[in-house]
């Protein structure tokens, strides 16, 4: 199937806890590297993309395209955190084919290492968590994923250990990629070993907290051959969302366990990349927590509900196992910025960038974004 | 001194209710159904007439956690507490989140039967806590 973009190039400020730059700074740098990346000038760049939610109110567009002196003929925006990360290549491809621009670029990131409150105030847009929830101290993400963990648990006999594979697995994957937030190896008695936070989650089963933008580059098959670096395909991209708001979507859906977005958006991805799950070499997919990575595994299709945690134990998740999944360490161990480091290291390990943490012949790669009740699945090609 | 804030109209109906020390969720009177949190429409027919109908039975809790980390530094002295989730079969498709009391954490289990306590106080917003069933079912 011939596709009709690709990703030139991709950067991303190095990941850290407190980057000692605010936000807009850390997005000049990361849109700057991204281009030299691609071997391509910001004079070059007449798209401009980022989420709807998070980028809006703390890095617009126009002043993006300001300060890189960027005529912009093309902006657009999708859903909001990893979701948009993920499915911007979708709206990135219509333009690109109907003429609208020639080369867009996309960037997402975070002050949330710094910002006072973190990544916890983010909820507080939601006008029924404050009037029904805060008030009991329900209020923090970790909270909302030991209540799915603690159910999952109840309905699947979950083990605590099968949660400690995930972040010990990654771990792993971190400490052979290098450059990540976590700079030391995580045991199983160090992740026993690490303070409960809400339970059943330890914080070992919590995403890192981090300052950070990441940024690609996209243009069309054709142009993508004239630039710096082996391209790397947008084969399909699936973006689904449910009908439940994001007050509800962490108490209310009918089936807790169930992400039927995830499943559709998985469903759709496979459909317009012309592959299936089989042929998909690793995974970035979007660990918030250890129980949403798993979870997703299912959800995605990698295997039945209720099945993840034999499938990583008999299949494995670290970089020479079945299905390498985070191979930069994820949000639990590389850095936290919503996923749009997924992107980067899907595009790296794609390149055979990675060194020490690189897939064997990695070929496709799947990546996810979960901006619950909002999913998108991105499925990339090496060229 | 705690914050006084007020919320949309439909939210504050539930308030209204639990300072009479009733619990009631939003209930559609064209389709029959509950949904929660409240809406400006039946999200599930779409009718704007919507009641309040009460739960007079015990609930059920569906899950819950022990909140040891203080996301907001106005909970740091509360910490740990329980936070459960709770389910009641005379009001389905609604699940409550409330903090539950009067228990052990090893003693609080998933399906374990519950009763709610309202706070006794003129806050316009008050707590509604549940705590292991210890009275007849009130049905």
């Amino acid at each position: 199937m011939r596709k009709n973009i690709a990703i030139v190039g991709v950067g991303e400020t190095a990941p850290t806890r407190s980057a000692g730059k605010d936000v807009r700074a850390l997005a000049v740098d990361a849109a700057l590297a991204a281009l030299e990346d691609a071997g391509l000038d910001p004079s070059d760049v007449d798209g401009i993309m980022s989420d709807g939610g998070i980028m809006p109110s703390s890095v617009p567009h126009e002043w993006l395209a300001a300060q890189l002196g960027v005529n912009s003929y093309f902006d657009a925006s999708i859903s909001y955190g990893g979701t948009g990360v993920c499915a911007a290549p979708m709206i990135a491809e219509m333009a690109i084919r109907e003429g609208l621009a020639n080369v867009v670029l996309f960037y997402f990131g975070v002050d949330w290492g710094t910002r006072p409150g973190g990544p916890y105030g983010f909820h507080d847009i939601y006008p029924a968590k404050m009037a029904f929830e805060k008030p009991y101290g329900f209020n923090g993400q970790p909270s909302y994923f030991a209540l799915w963990a603690r159910r999952y648990m109840h309905e699947y006999g979950l083990d605590e250990r099968d949660l400690a594979t995930i972040a010990v697995t990654q771990r792993d994957n971190a400490m052979r990629h290098g450059g990540g937030q976590a700079k030391r190896p995580l045991s199983y008695d160090d992740y026993f070993a690490s303070r409960m936070i809400s339970d059943p989650l330890r914080i070992s089963d919590c995403c890192l907290i981090s300052d950070g933008v990441g940024a690609y580059v996209m243009t069309s098959a054709d142009r993508a051959r004239d630039c710096r670096k082996r391209p790397v395909e947008v084969l399909g991209v699936g973006y689904a969302a449910e009908p439940i708001t994001g007050d509800d979507v962490f108490t209310q859906k009918p089936a807790m366990l169930h992400l039927p977005s995830v499943a559709e958006a998985s469903r759709r991805a496979q459909q317009r990349a012309g592959v299936t799950l089989d042929d998909v070499d690793f995974a970035e997919i979007y660990d918030c927590f250890t129980i949403s990575c798993l979870m997703q595994i299912e959800d995605i299709g990698f295997c039945g509900k209720g099945e993840a945690a034999a499938f990583i134990r008999e299949k494995g998740i670290g970089i020479d196992d079945g299905l390498p999944v985070n191979t930069h360490g994820g949000m639990l161990s590389y850095s936290y910025r919503l996923g749009i480091e997924h992107v980067v290291e899907a595009v790296r390990q794609l390149r055979g960038e990675c060194g020490d943490a690189q897939v064997k012949d990695a070929s496709i790669g799947l990546v996810s974004g979960l901006s619950v009740p909002e999913y998108g699945v991105l499925m990339l090609g090496r060229g | 001194m705690k914050e006084q804030q007020s919320f949309a109209p439909e939210f504050e109906h539930f308030y209204d209710y639990a300072r009479q020390g009733e619990l009631r969720f939003p209930k559609c009177e064209s389709c029959g159904r509950f949904h929660w949190y409240p809406m400006k429409r039946c999200p599930h027919c779409r009718s704007e007439k919507i009641g309040w109908g009460q739960v007079r039975r015990n609930g059920t809790l569906f899950s819950w956690t022990v909140v040891r980390h203080a996301f907001d530094p106005a909970f740091a002295d509360r910490l740990p507490y329980m936070v459960g989730l709770v389910e009641f079969d005379d009001a389905p498709g609604v699940r409550f989140v409330t903090n539950l009391t009067g228990a052990d954490a090893e003693a609080v289990h998933i399906g374990m039967e519950l009763e709610p306590v309202f706070a006794a106080s003129n806050d316009p917003h008050p707590l509604v806590t549940f705590r292991p069933a210890r009275a007849v079912d009130r049905a």
